[in-house]
This record gives structure tokens, sequence and C-alpha cells, in this order.
């Protein structure tokens, strides 16, 4: 690519606007009321070397809204009951699924710790929590081996195995809290001996100011939500 | 300087001491192994020096261990972490960030140094080790040994006197082996005292000052390293110091005369690149068959698109004249994993030997058990059982579903010599059941002690496919 945008929003940016899309959540709305709000995921990711997941979040997000919007109200019985379940999922759920990949993939641990640091939240919540950042890459390789494992077990997603659906959460998760428990033990011990509990204030050596894109970010994330509450209100109001 | 005096401890009242009356000194500059049987409290002696004793696990402790003239135990770990660095076993679960150079640099900020001196240190570690090409990498798409060579950095970038090895190079291939023997050397030249905890020896006899051989919790022994030279290393149970010597057990098939399973078309990339590509290779079937080769060779994706896990890949395997495709080889083959809490499902160990059979038989299950030394435990919880055991778990349910073909990942990395033996003696079993078991492995010594066969892989390819031959073997491992 030519243009060389050197695209980068601190953490707690992230985390903000994290909070503000959360509350697609409660509502569903039209798309030009949630539109800035569903883009902002998108132009995150797409500038930051996630342009596939960008892409393929915005079209799932168009073909669901598409669904909900021209497909469903046509739609009756058992094809009505999936189509809800889908659009109305996908239309609120995508948007903070899709900044929560954003922000964990591209959230350092130590530009977390940083600005957790910042402002002043105590090492008591910001260790546990930097631990959880930093166990969710080894979460997906494990649940990656345990499909395998299945697979040669002859027990992988089939029509039977759903049948049983329980059956495979019970599959995954035992392996998986079993490693969490073993993993976060010896994460623990290895930066005890790295001087983490240091009672002294950490050295940064990653900057975690905000910049130019900060302000922007935050400044339109507000103002989606401004236009998103006016929507809901002006909504009760007409009902 | 580090002193041990009268020092025991167990981790458990109850229990039998882990370690017993320790009395060690160790000077300045020197570089020390810790070697013994698993279990022998080498791990143990080294949480002691670190301060993970008492500071992480706790127990009764008696005796005084001394860092210079401080008591350890009477220090915060965190001042005893200017002084040590330590390295362990897991490359997965020591390092506390995801991106390369934010870890190295994670010990000297939580030390709160002045940036500028960080830098400083960044850049020093950067060119002593030969880092520059993985800095701002992420350290999960790493090799294992470039895994490692992260984590010795890390702790030599808060240039501690003392560093403390739990067990390094259970996760490296040969060459980076003998990369990780350079570090060694590296920290030996700066005058560091280095303490090595580990089973795999062979990379490291002209590094080594002295040796510490525990047994039972006790110091049994100590040799200097030139003593150490002479001593017969299996009759203590501990691996070969030096590979030269050793000879293969099966230079002839097992069967006297072996009929050969054809491999055809394995072809696999990832997004543009072609990482895996047979035309046509001829393996002798019912025998134990070595993979070797470097990381990164295609020996982990050879394995999955043998098992059927790998649906791009559109190869056959002919076997008793049916050609197999995909679909059939999933129900034919299974892995046992290197981590093998990834392929236990059930609550029991006669649970999991059932649930892989079509129909559940009893009767065949405690046989199946029992040839695996397995019956005792066939009420256990398989999580609750050691890495050996659970190995034979997975062996067990592979048996149970009548899989032909085997493959093994790195099933002996980190084991001392007599769980590597049971391991080599599980593989003889499963080929008197005419199974065909494929081993990816780093192991010389396994290899010669169990296997006859060898595929070699190099870029993507078989570069060699030969009956055990030791030449040929030293050649790749040794060189």
């Amino acid at each position: 690519m030519g243009l060389e945008l050197n695209f980068r929003i601190a953490p707690r940016t992230k985390i903000i606007i994290l909070a503000i899309i959360s509350f697609m959540v409660f509502n569903d709305v039209p798309m030009y009321v949630s539109g800035i709000l569903v883009l902002i995921p998108f132009v995150c990711l797409f500038f930051s070397d996630y342009k596939k997941a960008a892409v393929i979040y915005i079209l799932a997000y168009v073909i669901a809204k598409y669904l909900q919007m021209a497909v469903l109200p046509n739609a009756t019985g058992i094809l009505a009951i999936v189509l809800i379940t889908f659009s109305y999922t996908a239309t609120r759920m995508l948007p903070i699924l899709m900044m929560g990949y954003y922000t964990i993939m591209t959230t350092k641990v130590s530009e977390f710790i940083a600005s957790m640091e910042k402002s002043n939240v105590p090492k008591d919540i910001t260790i546990p929590v930097s631990v959880v950042f930093r166990y969710i890459p080894s979460v997906f390789e494990e649940i990656r081996s345990i499909t395998k494992a299945m697979k040669m077990r002859g027990f992988g997603f089939t029509f039977k195995s759903l049948k049983s659906p329980l059956k495979m959460v019970e599959f995954y998760m035992i392996p998986i809290l079993i490693s969490a428990v073993k993993t976060s033990d010896e994460l623990s011990a290895a930066s005890l001996t790295r001087g983490l509990s240091n009672p002294k204030k950490r050295t940064n050596l990653i900057s975690v100011k905000f910049n130019k894109f900060d302000y922007l970010f935050i400044a339109i994330s507000i103002a989606g939500i401004a236009v998103y509450i006016y929507y809901l209100c002006g909504g009760a109001l007409i009902a | 300087m580090l002193k041990m005096e009268n020092v025991s401890f167990s981790y458990d009242e109850m229990r039998n001491a882990n370690l017993k009356d320790i009395n060690l000194g160790i000077g300045d500059g020197e570089v020390i192994l810790l070697c013994g049987e698993s279990g022998c409290g080498k791990t143990t002696l080294t949480r002691f020096l670190n301060g993970l004793i008492p500071n992480f696990f706790d127990g009764k402790r008696e005796g005084k261990a001394y860092l210079n003239s401080d008591l350890i135990d009477e220090m915060p770990i965190y001042e005893i972490s200017e002084h040590v660095g330590s390295v362990f076993q897991n490359p997965k679960t020591q390092f506390f960030n995801v991106d390369t150079t934010g870890e190295i640099v994670f010990g000297c900020e939580n030390l709160a140094m002045d940036a500028r001196d960080i830098k400083r240190r960044l850049d020093d570690v950067v060119s002593d080790f030969g880092l520059r090409h993985l800095l701002d990498k992420n350290i999960f798409k790493l090799s294992g040994g470039e895994k490692q060579k992260i984590a010795c950095a890390s702790v030599s970038a808060v240039n501690p006197e003392i560093l403390i090895l739990d067990e390094p190079s259970s996760n490296l291939d040969s060459k980076s082996s003998w990369d990780f023997k350079g570090i060694l050397e590296k920290w030996k030249s700066q005058g560091k005292t280095v303490i090595i905890a580990e089973h795999k020896l062979f990379f490291l006899d002209d590094v080594l000052d002295r040796v510490i051989f525990l047994k039972d919790g006790k110091i049994s022994n100590e040799w200097t390293i030139d003593e150490f030279k002479q001593v017969n290393h299996r009759n203590i149970g501990l691996r070969q110091l030096n590979l030269d010597n050793l000879t293969a057990k099966h230079q002839d098939y097992y069967c006297s005369s072996p009929e050969f399973m054809e491999i055809k078309n394995f072809k696999f990339n990832y997004g543009n690149t072609r990482v895996l590509d047979i035309d046509n290779v001829r393996i002798p079937k019912n025998e134990i068959i070595a993979i070797i080769g470097k990381n990164g060779a295609g020996k982990s994706t050879f394995a999955n698109c043998l098992c059927g896990l790998k649906r791009s890949c559109k190869g056959e395997l002919i076997l008793d004249s049916n050609t197999l495709n995909r679909k059939d080889r999933l129900k034919k083959s299974y892995m046992v994993m290197q981590d093998v809490n990834h392929q236990l499902f059930t609550e029991s160990v006669l649970d999991e030997v059932l649930l892989s059979m079509d129909e559940e038989n009893e009767e065949m299950a405690y046989e199946i058990l029992d040839n695996l030394n397995l019956i005792h435990l066939k009420d256990s919880h398989p999580m609750a059982l050691s890495g050996g055991e659970k190995q034979r778990v997975a062996i067990a349910s592979a048996i149970a579903s009548k899989k032909e073909i085997l493959i093994f990942d790195e099933p002996t990395s980190g084991l001392d010599l007599k769980n590597m033996m049971n391991v080599s003696e599980n593989l003889k079993y499963l080929q008197g059941l005419g199974i065909t078991s494929f081993i990816i492995t780093h192991d010389y010594e396994l290899i010669l002690e169990a296997c006859s066969h060898v595929l070699h892989f190099e870029d993507g390819k078989i570069i060699d496919s030969y009956k055990m031959d030791e030449e040929k073997l030293k050649e790749f491992f040794l060189d």
C-alpha cells in the first residue's frame, strides 16, 4: 500500500470505544442510526493489517441487516425463527465482538499495563487482566488442538454430536480449564522471578500518549452514540 | 556466590522430603549441571535458589541458603530477580507479553530501570544473541528454539550474575540445542554463574565445570566435568553426554519381509507457500518409523495430512492394496499429541477406552489396559495421572478404536532415561499388535532405541527414506 497512515490508537481509547459500542446490545436500530458505530471496528481493523477480517465483518453485518429488513418480514414458521436469531444476534453482537477482537489482537501487554498505570488503576487489577490478555492467543491454539483430537476420536462436529451439545461443551471445557490452571500457575511463577511484584513504579518503554487518531475516534464514537440515543428517545416519544 | 547449608524441603509435610540435607557451594562464574531421574529434586533445588520457594511454593523448610551473604528466604523475590535470572522448560508459559520486544525489556521495566538504560540493554542483548530479525514479532508465531532464545535474552537484559535454567532444552530440536549451547558459552565468557537442571546432556559437555547428581532429594555424587565423562551414564539412569558411540538396536526391520504402504501426492499450502510436497514414497508397514527434520520442515503438516486432518490435502495412502482417502485415513490413524491433555475427554481411564470402541466391550478394554500396565488406574481421572500414564491412556484408546497407524508427536520431550525407555517399550508393543508407528522426534537416543526406518524431511519434502543407518542419522543430529 502506498498510503502510509501509521494508524495507531491508544489502549484506553480502544476500551472507551468498546464501552460505547456495547450500547448496541440493548436496542436494534436502522442502519443509518447505528452506522457510525458499526463502521468504527471496520476502520480500525482495516487500517491495522486485519483487512480480511474487516471485510468479512462488514459483509456479514450488511447481509444480516438485509435479511432482517428485507427477508424477515415475509418469512414464517421455522425460517422466521432462524432468521430472527441469526440477524438480531449478528447486528447487535458483531460490532462489539469485532471491536473486542481488534482490542485484543492489537494491544501489547506492556502497552496495556502502561495505560492502566497512567489511569492509576492499582496493580491488583491490572496484572490479572493482563494475564487474561496474554492467555487468549493460547486458548485459540488449544481449541484448534482439541478439535483435532476430537476428529480423530470420531466425535467432531457432526449431526450426531449436535444431539448432545452439553457433552461437546464438556469435551472442550475440561482440557481448557486444566491447562488454564497450569498456565496461570507457571506464568505467575515466571513473572515473579522477573520482578513483577516490585512495589516501585514500573518504567514503560512504550508511550501510550493520545495522538490525533485517539481524539478523532473518541469524538466520532461519542457523536455516534449521541445519534443513537437521540433516535431511541425520539422513537420512544413517537411511540 | 550461592551457598546451601543443610537444606531440606518438602512441599507437603505428610509426604517424604523433596530435598534432604543439601550442602552445596557454588562459586562465581561456575557452570553447573544438576542431573538425576525425574523427581530427584533438581527442579525443587532451582526453586530454592531463585526464590520461588518460599515466595510461590511453600512447604516445610529447614537449613539456610545464601545469595552472597544474604539469606535468600529473607529477601523479597523482586530483589532476588536483580541477581538471579530464571529460564523455564515450557516456552508457552514463561512469557508475560505477546510481542518479543516487550518481553525482552519486561524484567528491566519491572525493576524500574531508567528508560535510556533499558534501551541500551535491549541493544546489547539483541546484538549478543543475534535477535535483530526477531524483534517486534508475535512470540506465539516463533519456533521453539526462537522462543527459548527470547527467554534467554529477556533474563540476560536484566544483567543478573546468576542464571538458573530448569530443563531449558526440552522443546528444542538438535540444531536449536547446539545454538543453545552457544548462549551458555556466551554467559560463561561474561563470567556469569550458570546452573542447569537438565535430562538432555549431549550438547553440554565442554561448557560444564561441575556436575551434581541428585537421587531421592539428596546429593549422591559430585564430579568435575572430566570425571563425569568417565561415568557410565546409563547405569545411573542418565541420558548420554556423548552420542558418538551409541549404536542402533534395530538395524533390520522388525518384520522379516516387510510389506510396504505407499503415500501418493501429499501436498499442502499455507496461503501461497507450499509447505508439504510429496509425490510418492514407499514406507514399510508395521515398523517403527522416525520422522526427522528441522523445525518447519513439514513434519507436523505431514502428520496432520496422514491422519486426514487437513481437508485440502488430497493425497492418498495405499495400504494393503486399498486406496485410502482423507476420510478413510481419519478412521484408521491416530495421533498422540505432544500435549496429551488435549485428547483425554472422559472421567475415568476405563471410560476413555470404552468411548473409543464402536461397541462397548469391557472385557476387551480390561485386556488393553492390562497390557499397557494401566489396569490399577482404571477408575482414576485421566487428568490426575502422570505424563507417561496419560500417554499410555491415549495409546489405549487408539488400540481400542482399532487404529492401524499411530503418529507420536515428540513423545519423549523432557523425559529422563527411564521414561524414554518406557515409551520405547510401548512402541514395540504396538509393533507387536501389527500397528505402524510414526515418531516425530528430535530424540536421537529414542530413534536408536526403537526405530527401524527413517523419513528425513526438509522444506516440505522427504529428502531421504532409509532403513536404520547410524551414519546417516549421525550426520543429521551431530554435525
